[in-house]
């Protein structure tokens, strides 16, 4: 268990280095020196980048500055996905520093949500919490729960205080005994190469006659290109950054490797040669 | 490649790892280890869990360590040019001129209140940590409590099985006995019911001969008496032949002998 609890860490403290770089569209007074940040893995852009912001606002003209938004190699990149899955999603096999360019102009209206503060997030976290915990037993759990341990989950998430956001969320990853798990999965499976913007349906923990459901069971119903065949491998199937068995049983996936949002957040890309 | 298990979070050399983006030779020496303990089995852990932990380390290796200390020291660089850039455009405003020591003295204050606002966080950040630790312990005491309780009511169901297991075993161990008894005593029964075949066989044998020989002596004896019954039968015409031939009148006859088996004619008519 003391095991298990490492892997909640990693999970936890994943970090990307990222170089903050202002559009060269941008209308500055003075050249803008590029940022550079840590970013947690399992945090939202726009809930880390206060100092971003603040970087370049001290170059950029007052009257020109709009909502920040933030792009990679062309794409506009989804604040309400996981900083990790947009990662994995866009530059999983690029140089590091990962490279974002920031923006203050031309919001991409058709492809991104607002985001004027941090009330938003928290609305949109605190929902999918709610969403994955209706998956996982009924919303029982986070029903029972007070207010103020809403706001322990997301102050956690917000200050990046594990010990505080596991004292909460450990009720949201328990389950009966004898159920041997919960009573679906809450996942997402997220890839580049359609249009739609995530797989997510109703998957069980077991089977019905009691076998552990794993990986490969999952993507073999939800994603079956995934899965290797004939030792060649067409799909990189990637969460939190790694690659894990498809032996490895969807439930204690759920239970060690979901986001704070509590959704198991699993990237399919295109496999590279090395 | 596959891995084991191996406590990266606890190791201390894992803290100590480079920052300036390159793997060490001590980086290199640890991921030795790591594969090294995969290939001494991995009986302690799964085999997909050991690789999720190794490929986790393996992740922050190349991402997060190499840059982590670079990242640092320039976020407090820059803290410390805001604080400065700060002051001095405190101090341009300023009608006072004060001596350069005077400056470096209330730079170096300034720099003190920062790093004691941040100790005072810390201290604020490790209290609240330190109540959650004390929750998180309470959490594993009732959590004890709880598989204490449910490792009991195993225990207790563990001892009535074992109990009654004991029972059917000597339930099972005296039934057979009891069936071998009972099959001894049925293959010496059988031993006894072949005799006893053999023997009615062989009386049935001697009584069919005993019946064969009854038999001819009664056909031995009925011919005797017919060859009886045709002599006496003829002595009697014989005599009455006699007898009327001496008195001139027919004779009836009167005797018959004892051994004679019954005719109708003969016991209708009158001795």
């Amino acid at each position: 268990m003391a095991d298990d609890k490492d892997v909640l860490r990693d999970v936890w403290f994943g970090r990307i280095p990222t170089c903050f770089t202002l559009n060269q569209d941008e209308i500055t007074e003075r050249e803008a020196e590029p940022f550079y940040l840590l970013l947690p893995r399992v945090s939202y852009l726009t809930l880390v980048t206060d100092k971003v912001k603040k970087h370049f606002h001290k170059v950029i003209r007052q009257e020109d500055l709009e909502e920040m938004w933030f792009e990679y190699e062309g794409t506009p990149l989804k604040w309400h996905y996981p900083i990790g899955v947009l990662f994995d999603l866009h530059a999983s096999n690029t140089a590091l520093p990962w490279s974002i360019i920031v923006h203050f102009k031309n919001f991409p209206e058709q492809d991104l949500l607002h985001c004027p503060s941090n009330s938003v997030i928290e609305a949109h976290f605190m929902s999918s919490i709610k969403e994955a915990d209706a998956l996982k037993h009924k919303g029982q759990v986070v029903n029972e729960m007070q207010r103020k341990d809403h706001k322990q989950l997301w102050m956690g998430l917000q200050n990046d205080k594990f010990d505080q956001f596991w004292a909460m969320n450990r009720k949201l990853m328990e389950y009966p005994t004898e159920e041997g798990g919960f009573r679906y999965i809450p996942f997402r499976i997220y890839q580049t190469m359609s249009d739609r913007p995530f797989i997510q349906k109703l998957f069980r923990p077991l089977s019905p006659d009691g076998h552990a459901h794993t990986l490969g069971d999952l993507l073999k119903e939800m994603f079956p290109a995934a899965i290797p065949q004939d030792d060649e491998q067409k799909y990189q199937v990637i969460i939190h950054g790694i690659e894990p068995m498809l032996e490895t049983p969807v439930q204690w996936l759920s239970e060690h490797l979901s986001h704070p949002d509590n959704f198991l957040h699993i990237c399919v890309i295109p496999a590279t040669n090395d | 490649m596959q891995y084991n298990c191996f406590n990266w979070s606890n190791d201390p050399n894992r803290r100590r790892i480079n920052t300036l983006g390159t793997e060490t030779k001590q980086q290199k020496h640890l991921f030795h280890i790591l594969q090294k303990t995969i290939l001494f089995g991995t009986q302690a852990m799964e085999r997909w869990k050991s690789h999720v932990r190794a490929e986790l380390f393996q992740r922050d290796c190349q991402q997060k360590e190499p840059f982590s200390g670079l990242i640092k020291s320039y976020s407090r660089l820059l803290e410390k040019c805001e604080l400065h850039e700060c002051f001095w455009d405190e101090k341009q405003g300023s009608r006072f001129v004060e001596s350069p020591e005077t400056l470096q003295l209330q730079l170096l204050l300034k720099e003190g209140e920062q790093v004691r606002e941040k100790l005072a966080q810390r201290v604020t950040d490790l209290m609240s940590s330190l109540y959650l630790k004390e929750a998180e312990l309470q959490y594993c005491h009732s959590q004890v409590s709880r598989y204490h309780k449910e490792a009991l009511s195993l225990a207790r169901s563990a001892g009535a099985l074992q109990s009654s297991l004991l029972d059917c075993e000597f339930a099972l161990e005296s039934q057979s006995k009891e069936l071998a008894a009972l099959q001894a005593e049925q293959g010496a029964r059988g031993a006894e019911l072949t005799a006893a075949r053999r023997e009615v066989e062989h009386l049935l044998e001697r009584w069919m001969e005993e019946k064969r020989e009854e038999a001819e002596r009664v056909n031995e004896h009925n011919s005797t008496q017919e060859r009886w019954h045709r002599f006496t039968s003829q002595l009697a015409k014989h005599c009455r032949r006699g007898g009327q031939q001496q008195r001139g009148e027919p004779e009836q006859l009167t005797w018959t002998p004892p051994d004679t088996p019954a005719t109708c004619e003969e016991t209708t008519e009158p001795l």
